[in-house]
Formats: structure tokens, sequence, C-alpha cells
């Protein structure tokens, strides 16, 4: 029994003791690097990415807040978070550029700048001998398939699965809702969780049953389920109508008179650091500055994560083994040795 | 150290995952359809309440204030306090809320009531029961919610589930308590004058526990308003939803006024059923 009990210990220690390592990375800074966790799903894989780089090539330590953007953007002005790896810019303009003219904080780099908004539906509904809505195309043919998507609690009208309550793009849906004149047929639905939307979809598309609801790409649902889904036609999109757009969901607009809509734009997600990180850390913000994905890389990833191991680090590794090519632009060389070492 | 520990996480993790999906694919039409009675019930009451004129509305609450107290400053305050729901611009909130939470209970004392008697009478089945309710109270709700999401569809069936699974703990915690208060002696004298179990059950023990089983359904209402912002979560209307929209929208203002709403219906609630089983309580010691 002895032994067993002193090789433990030993082994405990030894692990403590990985920094005696000579040629050790210094980091920028000797506090762990705190990352926003914001409640959406491609967070998490960016988070575990950059920190595992951080971690492994800089010798940096780590940490993450979870929560949902308003408390975390006031965290970053409080100087309790240092980096937000997903930053929508068109749907947290206000708020963001506020933080930006306060000098509190500054994007430094684009993380994904083909990131789509869209209202979809299965393709199953539509293709296919059975097909129960062979004619639904677009939003406009919405109306006459109300009660293909009907709403339980309101049988009369259909539902309409919007946005996240309290996010802008639930205001921007709102609003679509009333310029497509969708507003009487169907109930603007707004779960209070992403979850809770893509539970919904996901029993909807294994059972077959129609479902209309909006989404967003990068994001696990849509690679996950990207062959059985199709985006709703809208309009194209107009820069003048769209300003338009924004303007009436701004804070005491009347949405219900908006009278015109179109598609989203591609949308840009930035990545943001606090001012105050951004002086102390160079290094972090250069390799930061060169974090580019797509939209296509993250949903791929984020679907394989549903079906994987989630534990952060296996998350990171799969996507540094899978593509050494598009991070090895990222760091520098001796950095991208170190990290290779580690995998 | 990897190997002290033997790794069931995994297995556990994807059973279960398989199991929700096996019961999404061939289960949830009927799920769903089950949840359809439960909302019919729901929706019915939620027109009913808002079918009242308000001032009527106010003052049937008011009067029922009054059953329960006999005191006219509770029924005053209470007429108060849902007029100031009505001024904070929350009356319809309040309502799709009351029902919700109203539902909840009537599951809730369906299936208290019977477990809780069940548990006074069998210290076995006490023993078994006790941590599945610790269970009840502290598993964080959306480990259940986004299965129950995805069985029952999004809306106010999971939440329903959520406040009943939340809510139902105290209530047989206090019928169970309630009961194994009753005087001992009362008991055995009610045996000596030739009553039956049910008899003793009906006529001596529950009239004798029912300040403690109204405590219970107090405690349950009270829960219920707790979970409104988690059912919200989830696509319930009501209160909750106002609560979530100001912590989203960085509104602190609307989140208090939400905040402020719930804390009235509580205390309204509170007051009434509180006086009731007060009134209960003095009714059997005369």
């Amino acid at each position: 029994m002895f032994p067993t009990i002193r090789s433990l210990l030993l082994g405990t220690l030894a692990s403590f003791s990985i920094f005696s390592y000579a040629n050790e990375p210094q980091c920028d800074i000797d506090r762990p690097i705190v990352f926003a966790g914001f409640d959406w799903d491609s967070i998490t894989f960016h988070n575990s990415v950059a920190r595992y780089i951080l971690e492994h090539g800089y010798g940096c330590a780590t940490d993450e807040i979870p929560g949902s953007t308003i408390p975390l953007f006031n965290g970053m002005s409080r100087g309790n978070i240092d980096i937000a790896m997903e930053i929508w810019l068109q749907s947290v303009d206000e708020l963001w550029r506020e933080m930006e003219a306060d000098g509190i904080a500054k994007t430094i780099g684009i993380n994904v700048d083909d990131a789509k908004q869209a209202f979809f539906i299965p393709r199953y509904l539509v293709e296919g001998e059975n097909a129960p809505a062979p004619d639904l195309k677009s939003v406009a043919d919405l109306p006459r398939y109300a009660q293909l998507f009907a709403d339980q609690e309101d049988p009369d009208k259909g539902r309409f699965y919007n946005c996240i309550l309290g996010w802008s793009c639930e205001k921007t849906n709102t609003a679509k809702l009333y310029a497509y004149g969708l507003d009487k047929d169907f109930v603007n639905f707004r779960p209070g969780s992403g979850n809770a939307v893509a539970s919904a979809v996901e029993s909807a598309i294994l059972r077959q049953k129609p479902i209309l609801f909006y989404y967003w790409t990068p994001s696990w649902l849509i690679g996950k389920f990207s062959d059985e889904l199709i985006i709703l036609e809208e309009p194209a999109y107009d820069e003048a109508i769209w300003s338009n757009l924004l303007a009436a969901t701004d804070k005491d607009a009347d949405l219900t008179k908006v009278e015109s809509a179109t598609a989203y734009p591609d949308s840009q997600l930035a990545i943001g650091v606090t001012t105050a990180f951004a002086q102390s850390a160079p290094q972090t913000i250069e390799f930061l500055s060169r974090y580019h994905t797509s939209s296509e890389i993250v949903s791929e990833a984020l679907a394989d994560m549903r079906n994987n191991d989630t534990r952060d680090e296996a998350i990171a590794k799969r996507f540094l083994e899978k593509y050494p090519d598009l991070w090895i632009q990222w760091v520098s060389p001796e950095v991208a040795t170190r990290i290779n070492e580690s995998l | 150290m990897d190997n002290f520990f033997f790794n069931i996480g995994d297995s556990i993790r994807d059973s279960v995952n398989d199991a929700i999906r096996y019961l999404v694919i061939n289960y949830a039409d009927g799920f769903e359809q089950f949840s359809g009675f439960f909302i019919t019930i729901l929706v019915t009451i939620e027109r009913a309440l808002r079918w009242f004129p308000e001032p009527l509305l106010i003052a049937l609450i008011m009067a029922l204030a009054f059953i329960a107290s006999r005191r006219w400053l509770l029924c005053l305050g209470v007429g108060l306090g849902m007029y100031l729901i009505g001024c904070l611009g929350l009356w319809d909130q309040s309502l799709q809320t009351i029902a919700i939470m109203l539902v909840s209970m009537l599951i809730a004392i369906v299936i208290g009531l019977p477990l809780g008697i069940l548990t006074a009478r069998s210290n076995r089945f006490r023993t078994v029961l006790s941590p599945v309710l610790d269970l009840m109270q502290t598993i964080p709700s959306f480990v259940y919610l986004i299965p129950a999401a995805m069985l029952f569809g999004l809306g106010k069936m999971p939440a329903i589930l959520a406040t009943v699974i939340y809510a139902t703990p105290p209530l047989i915690r206090l019928v169970d308590l309630g009961i194994r208060g009753v005087d001992k002696e009362v008991v055995e004298a009610s045996r000596a004058f030739g009553a039956t179990r049910w008899q003793v059950l009906t006529r001596v023990q529950i009239p004798l526990a029912l300040p403690s089983i109204m405590q219970g359904i107090n405690q349950t209402m009270m829960m219920a308003l707790a979970m409104v912002v988690v059912a919200s979560m989830i696509g319930a209307r009501g209160l909750g939803e106002t609560v979530l929209l100001g912590l989203q929208r960085n509104d602190a203002g609307q989140g208090l006024l939400g905040g402020i709403a719930i804390v009235i219906l509580a205390i309204v609630f509170d007051r009434i059923t509180q006086a009731a089983g007060r009134r209960a309580q003095a009714h059997h010691q005369s």
C-alpha cells in the first residue's frame, strides 16, 4: 500500500512542476486572461481554440466567465473580462460603439465575415412526393400555410419561432413579420434561450414535423441539419430599406409601422478586447487580430461537437488537427511548433 | 490519476442522449397530445381571467381575500396590490402568470396530497421518496427542461412541468409533517370508537392537519411564482418574460417592474392562503 500512495503523491507533484520547463514561453500578462462566455454555441468553439493556443503556445493562463451579452459587456467595461471572441457588430451596434467611443474596448479583428441569418423551414415540407407545402418558397407564401405551422396554444394561427427574447434579431424579425404582413396569421413566439429553439427544431426534424423558425450561422443546429433545411426567400437585400428597418428597431419606434423589409445581409463577427488589455498584452493582440475562421468551418465544428467529446480541450484539438494550414497563419513559427508538440 | 476514477460519464451521456432521441422520434406526438389537454385547461383559465372586466376581477380577488380572512384591511390591501399591477402596465402578463401558477398548483395538489398521505403512513415510503424530493428541488431546471421541450414542444407545457417538479416537494413534506403531527391519542380514541382507517384519515387526520396542508399549498404557490422567469426561458409568456426582457436588453427598469409585479402577486396569494390556513386552524380549535 505504502509505495502506491507514494507514487501517487509524486505524480501529483510532478504535474505541478511544468513551470520548470527550460524553453517555457513568456505570457504577456501574469494573471489569467479572461474570455467572455456568451450564451450561444459558437462562442464555446472560439473560446476553446483561442484558449488552447494561448495556453499551449504562449504559456498563458486563461479563464472564462459565462453569461449573456449585456452582463458580459458590462463586465468588460469594469475590466473583469478581457476578450470577446464573437461580437455581432450589426446586432449590438449601439452598445459596442458606445464602449468603443468611451475608449473602454476596441475591435481588433474579424473572426467570421459571412455569418448568415434567415427564416428556415425543413426541406421535407417542400420536396418529395407527399410534401405538404410544395409551393412554399418565400415569405410571401407563408399566409397560405399558417395552418401547417399551427400553434398548439393558439390553434388558429401558425407559430413563428423568433430569435431569443431581448436580442436585437428578435426586434428585427418582429418588424419583418409586420412588413411581410404575417402578424395576423402567425404567433410571434419568442423563446428565452437559444437551447430552447434548437431543441424545438431538432425535435421537429427528428419527427419530420413542420416548423418555421429564424436561426443563424455559424451554429451547431444549421451545421448538423444543413441538408434538411432550406432558407425561405425574402426580398433581396437593399441597403436603404434595411437601414429604415434597423432605425425602426431602435428603442421606442413602433415596430408595427414597418412596411418593407429585406433579407439579412451577411454579418461580420468581430473580436473585441478591452483597451487596457490591448495595451498590456501585445503578443495576444497580434494573435487575435489574425484569428479568422468562416461560417462553414465553425458550423461544421459545432455540429461535430454535438456528437463528440465536448471538453474544451478536445474541441480545440479536433480543430487544430483538422485545419493546420489555417491556424498556422495566426501565430509565429515557434508558437506553432509548441502547439504541434502539444497535440 | 485518470485511471483512478472509472469513467461512467461518457456512457451515461451517450445513453441519455440516445434515449431522448428514441423518445422524441417515437412518442413525442403522444406527449404533445397529452400536453394539449393541459394547455386547453390553461388557455380556458387564461381566457376566463381576461374575459372579466378588470374592476370585477379585482373585486373578486378582494372578496376571496375577505372570505379567507374576514379582515377588511387585508381585503383592501389585496385590492390595492392588484390595482398597482395594472398601473405598472403588467395586467395581461400577470393574468398569464396567474393562469400558469393555478394550473401548476392544481397538478401539484393532485400529485402532492396523496403522496404526502402515503409518506405519513409508511416510513419506508418516506425513506424512498425523500431523496427524490431532494432531487426535484435542487436539480437545475434546464437539465430536464430542454428534453421536456423536445417532447412537449416549447411554450407553456414544459413551463408547467418545471413548476410542478419544483413546487410539489414542499406540499408533500408539509402534508406528511401535518398528518404525523396529529395527536396519537386522538387517532387512537377515534379508532376505539370504531372508525375505519379511511374515516380516521378523512375525518380526523386531514382536518387536524389542515393548517399544515394549507401551509404546503401556500409554499407551492410561492415556488410556482419563483419559477416564472425560468419558465419564460422556454417561451412561456407572462411576468417572467418582462423580467427576462429587461435583463437581456440591459433595461434594469423594466426588469424591476416585472420583479415588483411578481412580488405583489406573491404577497397577495400568500396572504390569502395564509389567512385561509389560520382560519382553518382556528375553526378546529374552537
